[in-house]
């Protein structure tokens, strides 16, 4: 078996591979490659192998094989997943159908509430109750399941999920149930939800339960199917599944609660850009990344990437959505990309997006009769992206259509077609920093503090741009831009991630029992990895409280020192939690400090050699690198004749000042007058957006 | 000069600075709900914020709740009245006022908070944030009672003063405050709350000016309210056009009604006529009038768009000076909110029969406030707790009503978990589940209220509470079955039985269980008219016995 370690991310549009073979001499990476093919919907197992294949990899020389995939999403949001029944407690089972009664939008009197993903007559009570505290009140009257199993069974039910209230505080009726089950029908599939989440709030725990349930069957035969494509072709090496939460798992895992890889593939972006910056000694990121039709950006701290457990599907401004409790990468997403078109509503207001052009008929360049212009036509417009190298060449851009669009446009509002392709890029891009405002200015950061990685098809397009408006100094485009989640998954670790509800108050005599909550999460955690032969000495963790001032709601994270927790730690923690809210909110009450969850990440080291260094001289001079000279048009900057040079030509320690086009194969990077670039040893491309030289 | 000078700049421009505008509102929205010290502001976010213009109308708004997007419009008036903006406003002043019959709109609990935003040592904006707080002192806990007769008994009154002069605060007034309130720690904690949010729409507001200038933003801001009365001007025009009425009985008897006049350039509303002021809390101020006018505008006319002054500017209100609808001074207005949402629910269902691809029949029409108080049972603190319901909502000419949804005056409204709810309130939740009640039957069924059942741990606690639709149920449309009514049952725990729709301070202690019922919605369209297959639907969902759905849809299994 050679070392080629490889990932694959499966996305709406394409099948990304990223691999590398590892240097037996050095014992560094010798050479990074990626291959992109077109995604096969129904069959994404197969477009996997094909893409392997393209590469010329063989499944019997990898030693590591990452793999983030749509297939939860989709079930969701396609509905379709199997029939799935709901046991919880008695007076609850409506609370899947009550939700939370709130009406996002709300001026208007015929809103449609979310339909709940099981029908009444398939939630089913059982006697039962635990207290806030976890106690016994009632105990669970086991032999009411085996009637309702029988129900199921006639209903042709292929999935129940069990969700008691208090369930987070003590686990055991949940575990008695669910033994039973197994007892009287060792085959159905069931998920409990304190296998996904120890943390309060009965509607959004049963939800999630009730969803994972929903796709578990088709999740887990996706995951087999691929397990059994891989060993077909003799993979005998270890095979990670990427999670929402930045991490990758096993894939046994994955199998059990696969609600957990609902948002696998903006996941591994983020991780990437917070890998990206642990090889560079970054730790403050924004990572941005702009595709066809949305922009996502998320803040990394201190090279921890943010998780939010009320991450959310279908929800927007006219629905309520569903909440999903499981820890998601904190991402804010907003619907401009690439394709969004500009448009003017009938009160002469400019908008882009959030309707896009998709992938049919495309932006108007692509000449596929699409006459609404986009996000990407106004870059054609405007010269910053090459006409004749639209795509990385595949297709020649339809100059002339896009003018014709953009006069449309600027006629509608007295302007010129540039001024409207101006209009179109500066509207964009106000949204786009709108985003990036939410997750960094609105939660207490100063972007100057920060460097933003950018990526995916339109990242490096309008990152330094965007910088410059919140003055962030330093943006950076990596090498593997275009297949940067792929990447991330390649440089993760194994990440599990713990919370548990206990509602105390934050004060010395508490202390102990703070301390042992994180030792009984820790010991799980280890007995986990270790049942599924992981070493005991690759884990390590990081703990965080939930905290907030006694009566509010909303909770500030405080990072939890590693060993016991004692009276002077409780201090400690009570003012890290005072200048973390002062931060945020600016200002501090003496009002007593309450505990709301014990959380903890339980990290398992996978062996991972550096990746190599360019080697500088076996490039060319940059003149060799200078494709043309045009004129690019940078808005309130001015019309400049600008130098495009070809990326993969830019050598290791090059240096070049705005204003100057880097172009690669699917990517256009634009550095504006009065930036600078710099190409470190690695091949990632550095924009200095105060123009200075470091 | 008090004001700056609009500048003309590009329509691009222009888009930005107006998203601009609604980001910041939003953010003051979203500071307050994470600072917050009460369940009533953060999770039912009885709450607003708003921009004004440097005249006081309303700019951007960042309300998750209708019921407040036309409130703060008067507050920010009657600073203006008192104190002149040209020699008594400066720059780190903030305002405070809660009076509902001079700028408050609402009642003595929704504490108006106003920062003026200086620019270059002029006027360009008004900030202002309207909470809920969940004591403010008086005869009654939680300060709300229908008994009250004059608002002297409803708690401490503001009348419109300074509480931050030039960033120094009035510590004498937070400690009146204070002192007034049982609860003084949230109190206090939800005053810094509304300046924390103010505060930091501030700050954006001033980065914008710093940006664009002062007069960019000026003509910005109205050229957005030129375009919010552009956009209602053109939605009024596709409106029916006519006279339309309608008249209903309150739960005490008192007949109510209201006729709309619709034309191509008026939405006018004439409640002349109408029951005289109140003697007890159940009246509503001028200003509270005029905002169920405006919700009941936007709902038909442009519900998916922003609104601001300009939207407002074709509606007029009719009413008698000294009509429950429109109190004087002092009358007592603590359980205003019942009075407001029964004026909403009549405008509703005079345009419902005429515009029904946006009005459904009638929904549980009651904000069903709930308070409750006493020792916690664990940490011994008094506590209270503040709770509108949710309840059923009426079919509709396509589609079958809404489970369990709050109010039409709500809007971003969330419940309290039963799992949050017993740790914080030191109450065991019995049941949460959809009424079974027969009623609004039809060919688009009504929805459903709800169970809950409160069972109370110690002794001593109290409940007051007043729920209008307790007589007379939700009504159908197009034939339609009226739904149910919405109460309480309080179940002694020596197994007697109270129903109440309205009480104060009714003593409750440990082993009695209240129950709310709330109502289902009215039904749409002839019972006749649902087909088999969705009755057996149904049935099988326990929507509706089999006994009922052959009384009614003649349905057999």
């Amino acid at each position: 078996m050679a070392n080629i370690r490889a990932a694959s991310d499966i996305g709406g549009t394409f099948t990304d591979l990223v691999y590398f073979a590892v240097d037996e001499e050095t014992g560094q990476i010798a050479d990074m490659k990626a291959v992109k093919t077109h995604t096969t919907p129904d069959e994404f197992q197969a477009g996997v192998m094909t893409s392997l294949d393209v590469a010329g990899v063989s499944a019997k020389d990898l030693s590591f094989f990452a793999h983030g995939s749509t297939v939860v999403i989709n079930a969701l949001t396609e509905r379709k997943g199997v029939k799935t029944g709901l046991i919880t407690t008695q007076g609850f089972r409506d609370i899947l159908e009550i939700a939370r009664g709130n009406r996002p939008d709300f001026f208007n009197l015929r809103y449609q509430k979310p339909e709940a993903f099981v029908p009444r007559y398939l939630r089913r009570e059982v006697t039962e109750r635990l207290t806030h505290r976890g106690e016994v009140v009632t105990p669970l009257a086991i032999e009411e399941i085996e009637p309702i199993l029988q129900d199921f069974k006639a209903e042709g039910v292929e999935a129940i999920a069990v969700c008691l209230l208090h369930s987070y505080a003590n686990t055991a009726h949940e575990q008695q149930l669910c033994d039973e089950i197994k007892r009287l029908s060792p085959d159905v599939t069931m998920v409990a939800s304190h296998q996904i989440s120890r943390e309060w709030r009965e509607y959004e725990r049963t939800n999630t339960a009730a969803l994972c349930a929903y796709v578990k069957p088709i999740a887990s035969a996706y995951l087999s199917e691929m397990e059994n494509a891989l060993q077909r072709g003799g993979f005998t090496g270890s095979f990670y599944v990427m999670q929402s939460n930045g991490g990758i798992d096993t894939v046994s895992s994955a199998k059990e609660v696969p609600i957990s890889i609902v948002e696998s593939g903006p996941a591994s972006g983020v991780l990437g850009a917070a890998a990206l910056g642990k090889m560079l000694g970054i730790n403050d990121i924004i990572a941005f990344d702009i595709g066809g039709t949305t922009a996502k950006c998320s803040l990394i701290d201190g090279g921890r990437v943010s998780l939010t457990n009320q991450y959310m599907i279908e929800k927007d401004a006219r629905s309520a959505g569903y909440p999903i409790m499981t820890p998601v990468v904190d991402i804010v997403e907003i619907g401009n990309g690439g394709g969004s078109i500009g448009w003017v509503d009938e009160f002469d207001k400019m908008h882009v997006g959030p309707q896009s052009a998709g992938a049919m008929p495309g932006p108007v360049a692509y000449g596929k009769g699409g006459t609404e212009p986009t996000t990407t036509d106004a870059n054609i417009m405007l010269g910053r992206i090459n006409p004749n190298y639209f795509i990385g060449g595949e297709i020649k851009a339809d100059v002339s259509a896009v003018k014709l669009a953009f006069e449309k446009l600027g006629s509608q509002l007295d302007i010129s077609a540039t001024d409207a392709a101006r209009g179109v890029i500066r509207i964009a891009n106000h949204n786009m920093g709108n985003a990036l405002k939410l997750v960094s200015i609105n939660r207490g950061y100063d972007p100057r503090d920060f460097t933003m990685i950018a990526f995916g098809g339109g990242g490096a397009m309008h990152a330094a741009a965007l910088a410059q408006e919140l003055n962030i100094p330093k943006v950076i485009i990596p090498a593997h831009a275009a297949v940067f989640s792929a990447w991330g998954m390649l440089m993760s670790d194994l990440r599990r991630d713990y919370a548990l509800t206990l509602p105390l108050a934050l004060e010395p005599s508490n202390a102990a029992q703070i301390s042992k909550a994180f030792e009984n999460i820790r010991a799980e955690a280890v007995e986990a990895y270790t049942s599924e032969s992981i070493d005991f000495e690759d884990v390590y963790f990081e703990q965080m409280l939930e905290l907030r001032y006694e009566g509010q709601e909303h909770t500030v994270q405080v990072l939890a020192p590693l060993g016991g927790i004692d009276g002077t730690a409780i201090k400690d923690l009570i003012d890290s939690f005072n200048d973390a809210y002062e931060r945020k909110y600016t200002y501090r009450l003496k009002n007593n400090v309450e505990l709301v969850s014990c959380k903890v990440t339980a990290f398992a080291k996978v062996d991972r050699p550096e990746i190599g260094k360019l080697d500088a001289s076996v490039f060319g001079p940059l003149k060799a690198a200078i494709k043309e000279v045009r004129g690019v048009d940078f808005d309130e900057y001015g019309v400049h004749e600008t130098t495009i040079y070809q990326r993969e030509k830019l050598a290791p320690g090059t240096f070049l000042s705005g204003p100057a086009v880097v172009e690669e194969s699917g990517s256009t990077i634009v550095v504006f007058p009065a930036h600078t670039l710099k190409v470190d040893e690695y091949g990632n491309l550095h924009i200095d957006t105060t123009g200075g030289l470091s | 000069m008090i004001n700056q000078t609009a500048t003309p700049i590009d329509p691009i421009t222009t888009e930005i600075i107006q998203s601009s505008l609604t980001a910041i509102t939003d953010e003051m929205f979203a500071t307050m709900r994470k600072t917050a010290m009460s369940s009533i502001i953060y999770e039912v976010l009885d709450f607003g914020v708003a921009m004004m213009d440097a005249n006081g109308n309303l700019a951007s708004s960042g309300s998750g709740i209708p019921g407040f997007i036309g409130m703060l419009e008067p507050g920010v008036r009657s600073v203006m009245e008192k104190f002149d903006p040209e020699t008594e406003v400066f720059p780190g002043d903030i305002f405070m006022t809660n009076i509902p019959h001079h700028g408050g709109v609402s009642h003595l609990n929704d504490v108006v908070l106003i920062l003026p935003v200086f620019v270059e040592g002029k006027i360009l904006a008004w900030l202002a944030n309207k909470a809920h707080w969940v004591d403010v002192g008086g005869c009654f806990p939680g300060s709300i009672s229908p008994d009250a007769t004059e608002i002297y008994q409803e708690g401490l009154q503001l009348p419109c003063i300074k509480v931050i002069d030039k960033n120094e605060t009035n510590q004498a007034v937070i400690d009146i405050l204070a002192i007034n309130s049982r609860v003084p720690d949230i109190t206090v904690g939800d005053f810094w709350a509304g300046v924390a949010s103010m505060r930091a729409g501030e700050r954006r507001l001033l980065a914008l000016a710093e940006k664009y200038g002062p007069g960019a933003l000026l003509y910005a801001i109205e050229d957005y309210i030129r375009t919010g009365e552009a956009m209602s001007r053109k939605a009024l025009g596709n409106l029916p056009k006519g006279t339309f009425e309608a008249t209903d009985v309150t739960d005490d008897g008192l007949e109510i009604q209201a006729t709309i006049n619709i034309s191509d350039e008026e939405f006018v509303v004439d409640l002349r006529g109408n029951p005289p002021q109140r003697k007890d809390a159940l009246n509503a101020s001028y200003d509270a009038t005029f905002v169920d006018v405006q919700m009941i505008y936007k709902a038909i006319a442009g519900a998916q768009t922003f609104a601001n002054a300009g939207t407002f500017k074709p509606l007029k209100v009719l009413v008698d000076d000294d009509s429950m609808f429109a109190a004087k001074y002092p009358s007592a207005m603590s359980v205003y909110y019942e009075t407001s949402i029964m004026v909403f629910d009549l405008l509703w269902k005079a345009l419902a029969p005429v515009m029904p691809e946006s009005l459904p029949a009638g929904h549980y029409a009651s904000i069903c406030g709930t308070f409750m108080g006493g020792r916690h049972p664990e940490t011994g603190k008094d506590h209270s707790i503040v709770e509108p319901q949710i309840g059923g909502w009426g079919g509709s000419l396509d589609r079958d009503g809404l489970n369990a949804l709050y109010t039409g005056y709500h809007g971003d409204t969330f419940n309290v978990p039963v799992e949050v709810a017993e740790q914080r309130n030191g109450l065991m939740i019995d049941r949460l589940c959809l009424n079974e009640d027969h009623g609004g039957e039809g060919e688009y069924t009504g929805g459903k209220g709800i169970n809950l059942d409160y069972r109370i741990l110690r002794d001593d606690w109290w409940i007051t509470m007043a729920y209008v639709r307790s007589k007379k149920g939700p009504w159908g449309l197009n034939g339609g079955l009226e739904g149910t009514t919405n109460y309480i049952k309080v179940l002694r725990k020596d197994g007697q039985e109270e129903r109440y729709s309205s009480c104060t301070a009714l003593p409750l202690n440990k082993g009695d269980v209240v129950q709310v019922v709330t109502a289902n919605g009215g039904g749409y369209g002839s019972p006749e008219n649902r087909p088999h297959a969705k009755v057996a639907a149904d049935i099988r969902n326990g929507y509706i016995t089999a006994d009922r759905a052959n009384k009614i849809y003649g349905y057999n299994e």
